[in-house]
């Protein structure tokens, strides 16, 4: 599907039938995915749509193993950043090709498919020696072998093991890149690029002609925040860009695959909606019920992810989502977690204690 | 100022007899509370029937009256949380203060209407309703402020310079099952805890620990299971809103995925797989039950938690004190909504004082 999309030929295989024979293996291979199944009265032998395979909660990645596969052939296992109550989702891989395959393929279209060559890609994060563990820190070194030149780590990775952002490090890779005339490529969270802004003040640090910047995540109380559209544009002044090659992007630990703001490349695009590639879809589901809403409704995220071929092919978030556009070529747009319960009481809500973000 | 210690004990002891003259001419305000608070009939008149605290010993009110201090002025910001709490959060008030405002919930505001109303029927003139009551405009004295979190951040944040704000926010009860007790009596005695208020109080209790291995506490589910069915049908629980409902959805989702969930009509109970974190399941009946080899491994088990444990309920109190936060009420179980009236509900404001 992949090799398919790359080439720009139709998908070998319709995306429902893929989605239910990878429910189909989850079941026979996770006893705890067969119960959530019977549970809702979903028979996985013979369900046939994708919006029928029921998804996973994110919650269960904090409380159990969620993989087709033991423990021994594990080669990689991402977690969730750390919360206030150190409870940590685990994705565990045992292969990270696929993994790798989709998310270059599809950061490419909305993020490099203009680069005649490869590119400075700098990420405003630490080296992956660092972070191990971080599906995200893992993103970006795909990224940076796929799209970016060759370069020093110490000048690609500008933050240390400590969280010290180098931004002589910085400065040198971009006058070196305007004197080439080569655009750049630059990564980062929503907290580290609010750290850069803090840092550089009333600066501004131009960079080279066609540049872009990628930016992800939440904040999680490791900086001030900031609105997102407010950041948009501190991040278009501070590097000299238009506000369209700020480009948004939306992943999680518990899936495999990424979703991005089209902006960079499509002049029609609204800011703020995200693009599905062709092996995962963003569902806007009722909370209560996990029906499907109807189209321009807010919902909760359900995610079909063909690329979580080993963990979950359906997973369940908390965040609030709006499908817009188009039903068959729109997007979606990312509303923030679900507002807390006012009726509960001083009963303490989970979301008070438990944190996610994207590790 | 100038009151002496009996004086404020018998100001508040003036305030028990208010809340016993509301009791007796309930039928008005019952149905009231069922609409406000979106509780049951019966668990309303459960909770004034067993949990509004009228009877307290001098020993206690003298506590209440000596951690309640002495402040020319205290404004009392109020919650729509567990309703009886006004009573406690009125009591502190007025040991503090012979001038005592309150601001009741807007969404639940019948029983501490009803409350001041009484006292002043009594005779007590130093308590006053203010349902306007900016905390912008207080000069002097205290706030007590109760609520959600950001509720007692704003609250902070909007009081001027030199007004102490003493907050009470969210929390939750914890249940340790030792290893002698007997776990069908436990169980009895915490569905008693978690029925009450649909468990929407700081004391109540969301996750049991259970000395022992995996079997003893799906014995302890099991009967707590059991035991949740039978009072469901004696105190039916209240209207859940949908936001809970998701909440429950998604709880007993991941229960299931991960190890067992037993769902009644009314509630739900998840069973922790083997070395798995602690998750917190949402109010409105819901229980974490979670096996430890130890009361070390129970403390460990807790501690991520810990911040939020405002009551520990346990059939052994003493191994309970070994491994709860200093500031959590200890009590035993079936007890954990009916804590003494000695002083805030919540210890954790006591590191702040």
């Amino acid at each position: 599907m992949v090799a398919a999309f790359v080439a720009g030929a139709p998908s070998p295989e319709p995306f429902d039938a893929l989605a239910c024979d990878l429910a189909r293996y989850q079941a026979g291979r996770i006893e705890g995915y067969a119960r959530l199944c019977r549970a809702r009265g979903v028979d996985v032998e013979t369900v046939a749509n994708a919006a029928d395979v029921p998804p996973v909660p994110t919650d269960a990645f904090k409380m159990t193993r969620v993989a087709t596969f033991p423990p021994e052939e594990t080669h990689v296992t991402f977690r969730t950043s750390g919360t206030t109550v150190g409870t940590r989702g685990e994705h565990a891989m045992r292969d990270v090709t696929t993994y790798d395959a989709a998310a270059v393929a599809f950061g490419r279209r909305w993020l490099a498919r203009d680069f005649a060559a490869p590119a400075p890609v700098v990420v405003l994060g630490p080296p992956p020696s660092h972070s191990a563990d971080s599906s995200l820190v893992h993103m970006c070194e795909a990224f940076v072998r796929a799209f970016g030149a060759p370069a020093p780590a110490e000048s690609t990775y500008l933050v240390d093991g400590d969280g010290v952002l180098d931004l002589a490090a910085f400065d040198e890779r971009v006058a070196r890149a305007l004197a080439r005339a080569e655009p750049m490529l630059v990564l980062g969270t929503s907290f580290a690029f609010v750290h850069f802004v803090d840092a550089v003040g009333k600066a501004s640090f131009d960079l080279p002609h066609g540049s872009r910047v990628m930016q992800t995540g939440g904040y999680k109380g490791r900086s001030r925040e900031v609105p997102p559209a407010v950041l948009r544009a501190d991040l278009a002044r501070v590097f000299a860009l238009g506000e369209r090659a700020i480009v948004g992007e939306y992943g999680m630990t518990e899936l495999s695959s990424q979703f991005y703001e089209r902006t960079l490349f499509d002049e029609t695009a609204p800011l703020g909606v995200y693009a599905e590639p062709p092996w995962a879809r963003v569902v806007p589901v009722d909370p209560d019920t996990l029906a499907a809403v109807p189209h321009g409704s807010i919902g909760i995220a359900k995610i079909i992810d063909l690329m979580n071929v080993d963990s979950a092919v359906a997973v369940l978030t908390q965040d609030q989502v709006r499908r817009v556009g188009p039903e068959d070529s729109g997007g979606f747009e990312l509303l923030g977690r679900a507002p807390g319960a006012p009726a509960r009481g001083c009963s303490i809500a989970i979301d008070e204690l438990l944190g996610r973000t994207r590790g | 100022m100038g009151r002496t210690a009996a004086d404020r004990i018998a100001d508040v002891r003036r305030l028990l007899q208010a809340a016993s003259a509301v009791l007796e001419q309930r039928e008005e305000l019952v149905p009231i509370i069922v609409e406000s608070t979106g509780l049951s009939t019966e668990g309303v008149e459960l909770a004034l029937g067993r949990h509004v605290e009228l009877e307290a010993t001098d020993e206690e009110l003298s506590r209440l009256v000596t951690c309640a201090g002495d402040v020319s002025r205290v404004a009392v910001v109020l919650s729509a949380n567990v309703f009886v709490g006004a009573l406690r959060a009125l009591a502190l008030a007025r040991a503090a203060s012979d001038d005592v405002v309150v601001r009741p919930s807007r969404r639940d505001p019948a029983f501490a209407r009803a409350l001041v109303s009484a006292a002043n029927a009594l005779g007590d003139t130093h308590l006053h309703i203010d349902e306007a009551l900016d905390v912008a405009v207080v000069e002097a004295g205290e706030i007590h402020v109760y609520g959600r979190d950001e509720t007692i951040a704003d609250v902070r944040a909007r009081a001027r310079e030199g007004v102490r704000v003493l907050g009470h926010g969210s929390g939750m009860g914890v249940a340790l099952v030792s290893a002698a007790a007997d776990v069908s009596r436990a169980a009895q005695a915490l569905a008693d805890d978690v029925v009450v208020f649909d468990q929407r109080g700081c004391l109540s209790p969301r996750v049991a620990l259970v000395i022992g291995d995996e079997a003893r506490a799906a014995a302890l589910a099991d009967a707590l299971h059991a035991e949740l069915d039978r009072l469901g049908a004696s105190v039916p629980r209240g209207e859940v809103p949908a936001d809970e409902r998701a909440a429950s959805g998604r709880y007993v989702a991941t229960m299931t995925y991960a190890c067992r969930v037993l769902v009644g009509g009314q509630h739900a109970i998840g069973i922790a797989p083997p070395g798995a974190p602690l998750v917190l399941p949402p109010p409105y009946r819901h229980v974490h039950v979670a096996a430890c080899a130890s009361l070390a491994d129970a403390a460990k088990l807790l501690a991520p938690l810990a911040k939020a444990v405002v009551s520990v309920g346990s059939d052994d109190v003493e191994a309970a004190r070994t491994m709860a936060p200093p500031w959590a009420r200890l009590s035993a179980l079936g007890r954990m909504q009916r804590p003494p009236l000695d002083g805030p509900v919540d210890g954790r404001e006591a590191k702040h004082r």
